[in-house]
């Protein structure tokens, strides 16, 4: 374009001369910004990824924000979730026959007193409750009968499907998902915060042994007619707790009394008595401190008489019996003679190390601390050296048992899976080594022999080799040792040549049948429990059955390598 | 010229224009597509849980049992049926072991070559379609003065 028609001449061209060289820097300038915001919006569109990020913040609003994330187990099998329950409620006023709508409500929910829920829809008030926590289907009904006074308001509920299962461990939660007891407690902060809500909290139990131990406690404690009944599977090798059971137990999908009986956890909240199962600690404690070598002898042909008390044996001998005869016939005198050896203020140390000075160490709420003997004595030192006059709980003396077998490291139990948990080099050659894996190595034969020739054999298990030991003791009833009144209870280990899982059953109370004798004992009542729920979880759980000849012994006495 | 210039511009301009609008009615329109889509998903996520919960309760191992032992002709593993290896199985020492490199499934080796073994086989029943001598027949003798239990016997010996 020419713009040449007009013609100035003199000042004013000069003028006009200057103005245009002038423009010519706005102009470049604007060419320059345009030109770059071209450039960049070329870029933009053509080269960059889009955001989801940007461009999906304005549909947040609507995503519910769900309260709680899911509980499963190690295999992923939902154990608690939570599920929208809408709550009915009703505005009266927008009622018009009441009669016909209550009639229509109690189709769909006939749980419903008919009186209760006319009070309701002809009363005066603006807005009443009818029921809370519908499910699906109702609600799909109640929105069909089409009445405009009825309100589905939007509520969770917190739902467990396993009913009770594992509702020691899991807890439960009161009317406003608030967590009350168990991991919902301990883990509230993952479970409740909204930004993890997608991210379930993966537990360490496998429902299957979960249910092969509550079945199995359940019919011991039918049959035996006891009080109670705790169980736990443990990996020795992990600290993951597979199945933890305590009977009476409890649904958490129903109303809850915080103050049942049936609502304390035995495994962890009451401590016991033991008996003999606390001889593999002495005895582990011995080995390992030098006092005692396997071979040597102490004399069990009479009651022991210590300070005005006198230490009888159940299963008397009347000899002189070496350190696996004791543990395999279970000699109260034989252990009390052991400790003896080992001292007082070794015996401590070596029981806080192995955990039973301190509460259990587990990823839930309520835990209890032992019950010590306030003096310890000579007499208090024998007494706990076959678990009496000292309390723990279930868990304290599975996880110490762990600690023996296992090669001497004590590993803190866990509810949480391994398997999910991110932070899992932490766990790698943890656990504090409290005695030398040859003591370990001994325990284990100890172990076996006590249940191959000593109490335990009702725990025996065709094609798994299954170590353990027996305890029985006597409650306290009124400050006194009562004669009638029970704890049996079985640690068993499996296989015993590689440890890898130990079993624990309880019984409280229990009463012997005709069975066993009308003996009421551990290797009678709590043994065969162990014994049978190694049977159903080790082919579960991928354990291989070893096929191996065994030495064979009378009375501990080699036979011979014969084949059987 | 500044005409055609200018009319050019004119058109340039209504064009854009129409093309910014139906751009944006393109935009709407999807934007509420995909708030639809989000809700549904919603629903969906929320009908999943409730179908996962049922699931698990369906699943109760108390339930699975009384079913399986109900309906189905299995038993629960017993600790011999399990083997720690193929190798174990074999019920021989020295085993070899073959697999291919895409799969984790060995297969054992035999121990040697296989070969026919004439002087082995010779009166075994014969399955495979080696060239061995036949199996002689044995002669049926009729004794007819021989008694009923002499007759079983022999029947049966002849039959093996």
């Amino acid at each position: 374009m020419r713009s040449a028609d007009l013609h100035i001449e003199g000042a004013k061209s000069a003028a006009i001369e200057v103005a245009r060289n002038r423009l010519i820097v706005p102009v470049f300038l604007f060419v320059l910004g345009f030109s770059v915001l071209a450039v960049r919006l070329v870029s933009i569109s053509m080269f960059e990824d889009i955001s989801d990020r940007i461009t999906q913040v304005g549909s947040d609003k609507v995503e519910i924000v769900r309260d709680r994330a899911d509980i499963l187990d190690r295999n992923g099998i939902i154990l608690a979730t939570n599920l929208s329950a809408p709550s009915l409620a009703v505005r009266p006023r927008l009622i018009t026959d009441p009669l016909e709508v209550a009639r229509k409500i109690i189709a769909v929910l006939p749980e419903l007193n008919r009186t209760r829920v006319l009070n309701k829809l002809k009363s005066s008030r603006h807005f009443l409750y009818l029921k809370r926590n519908l499910s699906p289907k109702q609600v799909w009904k109640i929105n069909a009968l089409g009445e405009p006074g009825l309100i589905l308001e939007d509520a969770e509920k917190r739902v467990y499907p396993q009913g009770r299962l594992a509702s020691h461990v899991l807890g439960y939660v009161d009317v406003d998902n608030r967590p009350q007891a168990g991991v919902e407690k301990f883990f509230n902060d993952h479970l409740s915060n909204p930004e993890r809500s997608n991210d379930p909290l993966y537990l360490s139990l496998d429902l299957r042994v979960q249910y092969i131990m509550r079945e199995e406690l359940n019919r011991a404690m039918e049959k035996f007619s006891a009080k109670g009944a705790a169980g736990i599977v443990m990996d020795v090798n992990t600290g993951e707790v597979l199945a933890m059971t305590s009977l009476p137990d409890f649904d958490a999908n129903e109303s809850i009394h915080p103050d049942a009986p049936e609502m304390k956890n035995r495994n962890i909240l009451e401590p016991y008595e033991m008996g003999s199962g606390f001889k593999s600690f002495t005895i582990a404690m011995a080995l390992d401190s030098g006092a005692v070598k396997l071979k040597d002898g102490f004399d069990a042909t009479e009651p022991l008489k210590v300070g005005g008390r006198t230490i009888h044996d159940d299963h008397a001998k009347r000899r002189v019996l070496t350190v696996p005869e004791i543990f395999t016939f279970s000699s109260n005198i034989g252990a009390s003679l052991i400790i003896r050896e080992v001292g007082i203020e070794r015996q401590k140390i070596y029981l806080e190390r192995f955990g039973l000075f301190d509460k259990p160490n587990i990823e839930l709420t309520g835990l209890s601390w032992p019950i010590l003997p306030r003096h310890w004595g000579e007499i208090q030192s024998m007494t706990v050296s076959y678990g009496h006059g000292i309390a723990v709980t279930p868990l304290h003396l599975v996880s110490g048992i762990a600690a023996v077998v296992n090669g001497g490291r004590l590993i803190p139990a866990t509810l949480v899976s391994h398997d999910h948990d991110q932070s899992q080099d932490a766990y790698d050659g943890a656990g504090v080594q409290i005695i030398s894996s040859d003591t370990s190595r001994k325990m284990r034969d100890l172990m076996r022999l006590a249940v191959d020739y000593g109490s335990g054999a009702n725990a025996r298990v065709a094609g798994y080799r299954v170590g353990g030991k027996t305890g029985t003791a006597e409650k306290v009833v009124d400050g006194h040792y009562s004669r009638t009144d029970k704890i049996t209870s079985f640690v068993g280990i499996f296989p015993m040549d590689n440890p890898k899982y130990v079993v624990f059953a309880m019984l409280d109370e229990p009463h012997g049948t005709e069975d066993t004798l009308y003996k009421a004992t551990g290797g009678w009542i709590a043994a065969p429990v162990v014994g049978k729920v190694i049977r159903r979880i080790g082919p579960m759980l991928g354990v291989v059955p070893e096929a191996g000849i065994e030495e064979r012994f009378q009375d501990l006495i080699l036979i011979g390598n014969k084949r059987y | 010229m500044i005409r055609i210039v200018a009319g050019f511009f004119v058109l340039m301009v209504m064009i854009s224009a129409g093309t910014v609008y139906s751009l944006k009615e393109t935009t709407e329109r999807l934007e509420a597509r995909r708030q639809q889509l989000s809700a549904q998903i919603l629903i969906d996520r929320s009908a999943i849980k409730v179908l996962r919960a049922e699931m698990a309760y369906l699943s109760q191992p108390k339930r699975l049992q009384k079913l399986s032992q109900r309906f189905l002709a299995l038993s629960p593993t017993r600790p011999y049926q399990m083997a720690s290896s193929v190798t174990a199985i074999a019920g021989r020492d020295g085993v070899q072991r073959a697999s291919l490199p895409v799969d984790e499934f060995p297969v054992l080796l035999p121990q040697k070559k296989p070969r026919f073994e004439k002087k082995k086989f010779e009166g075994a029943i014969i399955r495979a379609s080696f060239p061995v001598a036949r199996k002689q027949p044995t002669q049926k003798t009729k004794d007819k003065k021989a008694g009923f239990y002499e007759r079983i016997s022999l029947k049966l010996e002849t039959e093996k």
